[in-house]
């Protein structure tokens, strides 16, 4: 990025601040807040620590449940390679599992597990474990079949193989899945919170709902789309060091923020 | 051992890929194929594109099966079109190296040599060893941590040659292993292949469709006709080694050979 970009990226924040301030002033703070007001806030929840309570319980539940869904998700395939028929048996459920609406299974989860950190990690789970599962199995299946039979030549076993053929080909494809999931994590963490919960980011946003208190929310909002942008910005950086062996226009990295 | 014995022998090899669904039976690639390799012998064979040289070559190497015939090494029955389990590179006996580098991408040049030496638990002192005399050889010291993509084109398929030398199979076999690459890099790789065969010890069968670096490179040239294969005629290179691939239309007796070989598959 050049400078020219860099003063080109500072002016569209600027106008978007200045549309922003536009409606409040227009609308009312009680619609809109302000971006000063938010700002100030902003800086009062960091310091009397609440902002970073909330922001660490919903990232707790998004990590736990991006754990919990996403690593069986990315060794499924593996188990599946050696075991096509079970893999063409369970291929059905694993497509219509994967287009079953997950969020609408919120109040099923609170239902099952209370309105705890628990509900939350299951719910993030559920729709982390499809992304993963699927991008996955694209890589396993697009091992490349020479470098198999050279390896066979050279004597590796089948074990050899999954080692190291079929799973390092299949780290960018995972790494892909877990990229694209990462804002889906974060939201059903929100998610799950509105619905029910006395903690968390989602929990601010339901809070400051329910006092008239905007800029309460603009806060939350904004505190997770700073998280987002971070938590995308770090697999990007764990990626590219993973895949470092990749010559630089083949990275299968798509444009996202921070990368 | 027994010197009267082949090294390598084909015995009426026949093949037909299974046909696609709602099909008549597939054609035939190979028929009746049969030819040996003696000890120590760099054996080449040119054919027209698409006579199936990259088939024959697959089942020798045990990647793909016959669909008849038979495959002795040092007088022993290693294959069979009795649908037994293939065992690819026959216990790291035969060596294969392909059309293509294969060379993995994730692996730097070291690790992809020596990857063969650690799947068969052999990476020990004197794998290393042999390992590092190889990149001297092939001047490919001080590249061992480049990744594929950084490497050129003659590079990799060097690295791919000594990757199969290093773990010392006593015959290998090679499919237009110098295709892609410009005239003097090839001519470069042929010079360091011929220059790791004469330390001796290696058996090769090396396929190509250039009748020129057949010559050139073997002590005999087999010719395949076109699909479905079969050995039409056997020329046996006389030219003196070493010899100078720099000039090989200036080697003693090559335009007669070529010529005859020529002859042979049209």
């Amino acid at each position: 990025m050049n400078a020219r970009g860099i003063v080109d990226r500072i002016i569209v924040l600027v106008l978007v601040i200045a549309g922003w301030e536009l409606c409040s002033l227009y609308f009312g703070t009680i619609w809109f807040s302000s971006p000063l007001r938010v700002f100030n806030r902003f800086g009062a929840e960091i310091r009397s620590g609440d902002l970073f309570f909330q922001a660490s319980y919903t990232l707790r539940a998004a990590l736990y449940g991006s754990l919990l869904g996403g690593i069986p998700a990315a060794l499924l395939p593996f188990a599946l390679r050696r075991h096509p028929i079970a893999g063409a048996i369970l291929d059905p459920y694993f497509v219509g599992g994967y287009g079953a609406p997950k969020l609408a299974l919120a109040p099923l989860f609170i239902l099952w597990f209370g309105v705890d950190l628990e509900p939350k990690v299951a719910l993030v789970a559920s729709i982390v474990s499809f992304l993963v599962f699927f991008s996955t199995t694209a890589g396993v299946n697009a091992v490349n079949a020479q470098y198999v039979s050279v390896a066979r030549v050279f004597g590796a076993s089948e074990r050899d193989i999954a080692r190291h053929i079929v799973w390092p080909g299949a780290i960018p494809y995972a790494f892909a899945g877990f990229r694209v999931a990462a804002p889906y994590a974060i939201g059903a963490a929100v998610v799950g919170e509105l619905i029910s919960s006395n903690r968390g980011l989602g929990f601010m946003i339901q809070s400051g709902a329910t006092d008239f208190d905007t800029t309460l929310m603009f806060v939350s909002l904004v505190t997770l789309t700073v998280i987002v942008v971070v938590v995308n910005y770090l697999i990007g950086r764990c990626e590219r060091w993973l895949l470092r062996w990749r010559p630089p226009t083949q990275r299968l990295t798509s444009r996202v923020v921070g990368t | 051992m027994n010197p009267a014995c082949p090294m390598l022998e084909v015995k009426g090899l026949a093949k037909r890929f299974p046909p696609r669904s709602g099909q008549a039976l597939s054609p035939w690639v190979l028929a009746d194929l049969s030819f040996h390799v003696a000890e120590q012998e760099f054996l080449t064979m040119v054919g027209p594109s698409g006579a199936g040289k990259s088939t024959l070559l697959n089942i020798i190497a045990q990647v793909d099966g016959a669909s008849a015939g038979e495959i002795f090494f040092r007088g022993k029955v290693i294959e069979t079109a009795n649908g037994a389990a293939l065992q690819p590179g026959w216990n790291c006996q035969i060596g294969y190296v392909t059309q293509d580098d294969n060379l993995l991408p994730w692996r730097t040049l070291y690790e992809n040599v020596t990857l063969p030496l650690k799947l068969q638990g052999r990476f020990d002192a004197a794998g290393k060893a042999r390992v590092d005399e190889l990149l001297g050889a092939t001047n490919l010291t001080g590249f061992e941590r480049y990744y594929p993509h950084e490497m050129s084109g003659g590079m990799r398929k060097r690295a791919a040659l000594i990757r199969t030398l290093a773990y010392d199979p006593p015959i290998i076999l090679m499919d237009e292993p110098f295709g892609a690459v410009d005239a003097q890099t090839r001519t470069q790789l042929q010079q360091d292949l011929l220059r790791l065969w004469y330390r001796g010890g290696k058996t090769i069968v090396f396929v190509t469709h250039d009748i020129g670096e057949a010559i050139a490179l073997g002590d005999r040239v087999l010719v395949l006709s076109k699909s479905p294969a079969k050995v039409i005629a056997a020329h046996k290179i006389d030219i003196k080694r070493p010899r100078d691939l720099g000039n090989v239309y200036r080697l003693e007796g090559f335009g007669d050979m070529f010529e005859a070989v020529r002859r042979d598959i049209q």
